[in-house]
């Protein structure tokens, strides 16, 4: 492991994902409280946390958990809402195939939305794999300390914050803050439209699958428009 | 079979597929070339994804209604943060904008 790491690579990654945990803290909390709901232990509640390490996930099953759904039914629900992590997955590995297997199985464990989000253009942007590592170790492992911390709050304190101040609404924000920056050439903006129209009309699509549709056609926009650049 | 015992088989086994899910491709093309087709789409999911997963959280009021005018006051919030986020790129500003939005919004609605 040692070979890799940098620390002020980690540093930097600590400190630059620090914004998002504005977004984290509240949406952690809310997995504690709903898990509490749902009627788990605390000590159950925060190992959905350790472990599941997915809101998507831990939401869909405590929803569906105090709907009575069967085990079958909400594992195949925590697989679908899964399904988008499988990208995240893909458009990683090439940056972390010069990696050990140690430091693979490490970051994929804390690979998350959020830390892809805020760790792809770092990758993007430099070839010194030791510092990428370290940064995403930092992003990654500050986002999973801080996941424990919210559950925690969110068993023990409850529902402390009024569900009308909507802090809710900062997850959303997060993700606005890196998707917006991207958008300044045609091609992303299109992608950005594509996604955008299909994941409205394909709303009503069961377990949520219109994410995952309205991404790839996204995606397959993309595509297509480089294609289309490409022979012009 | 007790809840706290369905809630610990569970536990277990979503956390089985989110790893497994999260390692996939890592694992996958460690050792061999990705192709590519598939390369080339993953130059979109950033942008694919995010919008995927911000669009429907702003344009959908409770209930699953979809809404998209300055009545909803998610919408137009989100559209002030996305134009603070695009000039300054700071996640903060972003944040404090958009939250700061959606209450002054919410009190001017009434």
């Amino acid at each position: 492991m040692r070979a890799h790491f940098s620390r002020s690579g980690f540093i930097e990654g600590v400190r630059d994902i620090a914004p998002m945990m504005l977004g984290v803290i509240p949406f952690g909390m809310v997995c504690g409280v709903g898990a509490i709901a749902a009627g788990a232990s605390p000590v159950a509640a925060l190992a959905m946390s350790m472990i599941m390490f997915s809101g998507a996930a831990q939401i869909v099953a405590t929803q569906l958990l105090v709907a009575g759904a069967p085990l079958a039914v909400i594992l195949i629900s925590c697989l679908v809402v899964s399904l988008r992590l499988l990208m995240y997955s893909a458009a990683m590995a090439p940056y972390l195939r010069r990696l050990d297997h140690r430091w693979r199985a490490v970051l994929a464990f804390i690979l998350t939305d959020q830390a892809f989000a805020g760790t792809v253009q770092r990758f993007r942007g430099s070839d010194d794999l030791r510092a990428n590592a370290s940064y995403f170790l930092g992003s990654g492992g500050l986002l999973w300390v801080t996941w424990q911390i919210a559950t925690l709050l969110g068993i023990v304190a409850g529902q402390i914050i009024p569900a009308s101040w909507q802090l809710d609404f900062v997850v959303p924000l997060c993700f606005l803050a890196v998707l917006a920056p991207m958008l300044r050439d045609r091609v992303s903006i299109l992608v950005f439209a594509v996604a955008a129209i299909a994941v409205i009309v394909l709303d009503s699509m069961p377990l949520r699958l219109s994410m995952i549709c309205g991404g790839l056609l996204g995606i397959a926009a993309g595509i297509a428009a480089d294609k289309l650049k490409g022979r012009a | 079979m007790s809840r706290e015992l369905t809630i610990w088989l569970l536990i277990f086994a979503v956390g089985a597929i989110t790893y497994t899910a999260r390692l996939s491709f890592i694992a996958l093309f460690a050792r061999r070339d990705m192709p590519p087709l598939l390369a080339e789409a993953l130059k979109h999911v950033p942008v694919a994804m995010l919008t995927a997963i911000v669009v429907p959280a702003v344009v959908f009021m409770p209930a699953d209604a979809l809404r998209i005018d300055v009545g909803n006051v998610k919408l137009v919030a989100a559209l002030i943060a996305g134009a603070v986020a695009w000039w300054t790129r700071s996640a903060v500003t972003t944040i404090v904008v958009g939250m700061g939005a959606l209450w002054g919004l919410r009190y001017l609605a009434g």
